[in-house]
Order: C-alpha cells, then structure tokens, then sequence
C-alpha cells in the first residue's frame, strides 16, 4: 500500500517526502475533525449525565 | 517438522513445477505486507484517537469556553446598575435567598452562571451553560434542563466532562466535605459546600471545622445523601430536587442544593461521580466585590 503509493509519487525523493508528509497530515486533519467528531457519541469514554 | 520438510526436497520442486516460484512469493509477500501496513496503521489511527480525546478536544473545548465566558460578561455587564455607594463589606452584601429570585432568562448551549471551586485553585473557574447535550456540555458544564436554578430550594445540578473537552470536572474525585463550591449568576453569588462523605458520617461532630458551618449529616428525606457518591448512569434521581427522591415536585421545606455529575471511573463512563452539596450563604453582587470564600476555598 504505502510501497504503491511511494512509487507512484511524482519527482525526485525530496519532492516525494514532501508530497508523502502532506498526505499524512491531510489524513490527520480529517480524522480530527470529520471522522473522530462523528465517531465520538457512539464511544463509551466521556457519557456524564445521569438518567 | 522443518527438518523433515528440509529432507523431502522432491516436495518442494513438484510444488515449484506446478506454481512459477517468483509470482507466488510475490503475490504472498504483498498480501502479508499490505495485511502488516494495514494493522499498523490501524494502530496509528487508534493512537491519535487517544491525542485527539485527551488533548485536540481541550483546545476546542477551551475556545468554545472561552467564547461564552466572553458571551456572559458581555450580558452581566449591560445589566450591571451602577452603584453610587461603593460596598465591599461581606456582612453587609449577605442575602436571604428565599428573597432572590433569578431576574435572568437561559437559553440552550448559552452561559448563564459560573462555577468556582477555590479548593483547585484561584483560576478554577467555568462559565456554566444550559443543557447537557453533547454540543452543550462541549462548550463547559452544562445545567440539567428542567432542574432548578443556582439558589432556589431543589436542586442546581450541572453535568460535566471528566476527561477532554476542557475537562472541567476532572479532579471532582478530590473534593472533601466543606469545601465550597460557589455559584456566580448575573445577581447572586451562592456559596455551597460538599456534604459529609460517607465515610465520615459516622464521626461527624456538629462542626469539625470552621468552614462546615451549615454543613452536616444528612437527615430525613435527606438521608443517605453524601458528598460523594458512585453510581450507575441511570440513576436520574440524583438530580431530582431531593437526590434518591423519585419525583420532580420541589417539597415544602426543601433544602437548596447542588448536584455535580461526572462520568467514573477516569476515562470510562461505566458509572458516574455524584457530589452533593448544600447552600450555607449567599451575597449580593456589588462592584469589585467578591466572596471570601473565593479567597479561602
């Protein structure tokens, strides 16, 4: 997966280290904030109400 | 077994006769390494779970905080009268609540109280919001909807997160009987302090110390009503206005009090953390005038 990805990557390794780190952080940042904001209700860490 | 394999090496080259060697390993080489990538990342992805819970959403949590703090200033101070004798004297700003009646409307998701607990510490300090919706108790703690208000007979019960979102009741397991726990609203300054734990009932003296004036065992409809309490999250009638009293019905004669509730234990909500106290005092709000208690915790 990653191996395909780093092949695929265009231009020289700088470039591809470049273009990889931004694609992690792309990732992270939607994790952060559209799928760990979604997922969060349906997990059972932080439910304080009573009743 | 290997052994054995090792020396039956005819096996081995039917095998390779009937697959070309180098595609089959490759082919397994990838399954098996794209399968590893796959695990890992999932590791990773569980991993910043945890940083976004524990810290990402402090900072959120922080702004939002922050922003109806902002908010209810703003409010306190276009209701501010302005004062033409300067008072600062406690004994002379102390109220009857049963003569102070909320002049202030709420809305859901907005700020309309803060909360101070002097025992962690002088900047311990939260704007409390209405509602206790995931959005509402995003923002700070959040008051239960349909409970009563900061001061009146019943019961003030707030919910808040004990782990992320500013965590504002993470360190509710520390209190101890008498510590105070004070209520500002747009008129009033309310002075709580935690009921006797249950351990300590027992060998509870009319006043072990100074700052439990006003605080003792719990008696009659009351009894069995403690500082601290652990719980299942089903239990709702620990917000009612007598805690373990199955009616919404406020009784004639009921006490004032506050109810805090948290998810137990840290980082679980298999049970909640209940807190339990009683108003021992309360002041009006005058200009550069705040409650000693504040001071003294």
């Amino acid at each position: 997966m990653y191996v395909w990805l780093w092949r695929h990557l265009p231009g020289p390794t700088a470039a591809k280290l470049l273009q990889a780190l931004m694609l992690v952080l792309a990732v992270v940042a939607l994790l952060f904030f559209v799928v760990f904001p979604l997922l969060e209700p349906y997990l059972p860490f932080d439910r304080v109400t009573s009743g | 077994m290997s052994v054995d394999h090792r020396e039956t090496g005819g096996d081995r080259v039917e095998i390779d006769r009937v697959r070309p060697p180098g595609r089959f390993r490759d082919t397994v080489r990838t399954v098996i390494r794209g399968v590893g990538q796959l695990l890992i990342t999932l590791g990773v992805v569980v991993l910043l779970f945890v940083v976004y819970e524990v810290y990402v959403t402090d900072l959120f949590g922080g702004q939002k905080q922050a922003s109806a703090t902002e908010a209810i200033d703003r409010v306190w101070a276009s209701a501010e009268v302005t004062a033409t004798v300067v008072v600062t004297d406690p004994s002379k700003l102390v109220t009857d609540p049963r003569e102070r009646t909320p002049k202030y409307k709420t809305l859901t998701g907005e700020g309309f109280a803060k909360l101070y607990v002097p025992a962690f510490g002088a900047d311990y300090r939260f704007t409390v919001v209405e509602g206790t919706n995931s959005d509402d108790l995003y923002i700070g703690p959040g008051h239960y909807a349909g409970t009563q208000m900061p001061g009146q007979q019943g019961n003030f019960a707030v919910a808040g997160h004990r782990v992320s979102k500013g965590s504002p009741f993470n360190d509710l397991g520390l209190l101890a009987s008498c510590d105070a726990i004070v209520v500002e609203t747009q008129d009033d300054w309310f002075v709580y302090r935690v009921l006797p734990m249950a351990e300590e009932v027992a060998s509870w003296t009319s006043t072990p110390r100074p700052d439990c004036a006003g605080v003792g065992v719990q008696t009659g409809a009351y009894a069995g009503v403690f500082g601290r309490e652990i719980t299942v999250p089903s239990d709702y009638a620990q917000v009612l206005p007598v805690p373990h009293v199955d009616t919404t019905a406020v009784p004639r004669g009921a006490k004032r009090m506050i109810t805090l509730t948290t998810c137990h234990p840290q980082f679980s909500d298999t049970e909640r953390m209940i807190i339990h106290g009683v108003l021992v005092k309360s002041y009006a709000k005058a200009p550069g005038f705040l409650p000693p208690e504040l001071g003294t915790g």
